[in-house]
């Protein structure tokens, strides 16, 4: 029954999960700095980064060992290698909180309106059922719950146009320029971090069908994605 | 520095137990300057130099003939049995030589116990193959505890309970070999010796008998010898590496790297290490 073995992929799944936890914890206390301009907590967020990075390291070194003593096959092997590729996922959208709290501290006292924190708004609490789904259909082995993620993507994508198009709204007056080139890069952050989530869904399906497969390709897009 | 014999040894096998720091682990063997001559031609193993820790799994790897069996066979004092046998050097088992003249090689054996590759029970029935060491040696309470606790340890006392009488030998291969690993611990010795224990199994029964070396490891120190190197990888928690040296035609075994198993399967310090476990060499 390789008792170890399954202890130990079981133990890589049960890290994967908190460092997703410890991801949507990023993702809020940087929407929250960004929305309240609290420095303090952006500052927090930058520094709590390094919880994510330990679970990161944690689960490579723990693969690592898994392939070179378990040689695991089959679904086992589809299992580590997707574990792989989520962590790597989780790891970039928690380094993609940390540029939205980075840039939080940096945008000038300027009032654009409430349109964007309306807009950050939307974008993360988007992003964070995106993680939930993918964290939950990975962790469920649920095919259905992973492909949905495709189409709560596509409104992130929307709502990364909409505060461009409000960007671009907001006049010749250089601070405020200054901050619509700052909030480009943080609907852009939140945008990839939707992306991350597909990918995660993709891992998900991958891990369920054996097969390499991207849920979009936009190289060639589907007439409904054109 | 001075004092420094009296401070309890160290080796790090932080990564194979998930822990934090290195871990100070209690010595079971020294080996020093182990050699080990069959008569004057062959050198089964040349200047050994390693120590074996308290309740660890270590496994000896190496290609055929690198003497890791002559080693094993050593630190139970079964070479003895071996016409011709030379052997230099020093094993002290809990600081005390093993070698030394007054050790009853008998003594050395009920403590430090083995089992062998090919599953070897008496013709006689499953209870008595267990009860039959405890008996010679004078154990005579509670032999029927005696007998099931064994069997449980050995985590075979719910295929055999109901058919304790019957011949060992209508036992499978896999059954037989962990009735040898019940008899074997009936004993109550500290330290298990296992010869390529699984090498004549299959998938399944090598897979229970590695199940089972980790839940021996509570309570017993193991050493095991084998040529599968994933089997190694699986379940030792430190690893030794014997290669063999040709020179004038003398192949002589010898200890090339012996460190944590993860770091033996990762990052081998010696390119020789590299190429056997990659499979380049052996």
């Amino acid at each position: 029954m390789r008792t170890t073995f399954q202890e130990e992929l079981d133990q890589l799944e049960v890290t994967l999960q908190e460092e997703g936890a410890l991801v949507l914890r990023a993702l809020r206390g940087a929407i929250n700095a960004l929305e309240q301009r609290d420095h303090e907590l952006a500052d927090e967020v930058i520094a709590f980064d390094d919880d994510v990075d330990e679970r990161y390291i944690r689960i490579e070194e723990g693969i690592q060992l898994l392939l070179a003593r378990q040689t695991p096959v089959a679904s086992d092997l589809r299992l580590v290698l997707a574990i792989l590729h989520v962590n790597l996922h989780l790891e970039r959208m928690a380094d993609y909180c940390v540029t939205i709290a980075k840039l939080s501290k940096l945008v000038p006292e300027v009032d654009p309106g409430p349109r964007f924190v309306e807009g950050f708004e939307e974008m993360g609490s988007r992003c964070e059922e995106m993680i939930r789904i993918a964290l939950d259909s990975f962790g469920n082995r649920d095919l259905e719950g992973a492909e949905s993620l495709v189409d709560l993507d596509e409104l992130v994508d929307r709502a990364n146009r909409r505060v461009v198009q409000r960007i671009l709204e907001l006049g010749e007056d250089p601070e405020m320029r200054e901050y619509g080139l700052r909030m480009v890069i943080v609907s852009r952050a939140l945008e990839r971090i939707g992306d991350h989530a597909v990918d995660i869904g993709e891992q998900t399906a991958y891990l369920l069908t054996a097969e390499f497969r991207e849920f979009t390709d936009a190289s060639h897009p589907t007439p409904r994605e054109a | 520095m001075s004092g420094s014999f009296t401070m309890p040894r160290v080796i790090d096998v932080a990564q194979a137990r998930r822990e934090s720091g290195p871990v100070q682990r209690e010595v079971v063997f020294e080996v020093q300057g182990l050699t080990v001559n069959y008569g004057r031609a062959t050198t089964a193993v040349s200047d050994v130099d390693l120590e074996i820790y308290r309740n660890l799994i270590t496994a000896v790897i190496g290609p055929s003939g690198c003497g890791k069996s002559t080693f094993i066979r050593c630190l139970n004092r079964m070479n003895d049995l071996v016409p011709g046998a030379k052997i230099e050097g020093r094993i002290l088992y809990h600081g005390d030589d093993l070698y030394a003249s007054g050790v009853d090689p008998v003594e050395v054996r009920r403590r430090i116990g083995m089992v062998f590759q090919k599953a070897n029970p008496f013709p006689k029935s499953i209870y008595d193959n267990v009860a039959w060491g405890p008996r010679v040696l004078g154990m005579k309470k509670n032999v029927d505890e005696r007998v099931e606790n064994a069997l449980r340890s050995a985590a075979l006392w719910e295929e055999v309970k109901d058919r304790l009488k019957k011949n060992a030998l209508s036992l499978s291969g896999g059954q037989q070999q962990r009735l040898c690993i019940a008899r074997a611990i009936a004993i109550e010795p500290e330290v298990l010796l296992l010869d390529e224990p699984a090498s004549a199994l299959d998938p399944i029964a090598t897979s229970a008998i590695e199940d089972l070396m980790h839940e021996l490891k509570r309570d017993y120190t193991l050493v095991i010898v084998t040529h599968n190197m994933q089997q190694a990888a699986r379940v030792a928690d430190l690893t030794a590496f014997f290669s063999l040296e040709v020179d004038d035609h003398r192949r002589t075994g010898v200890l090339v790297e012996y460190d944590a198993t993860d770091k033996i399967f990762t990052n081998p310090s010696d390119k020789r290490t590299e190429d056997y476990v990659t499979g380049r060499f052996g």
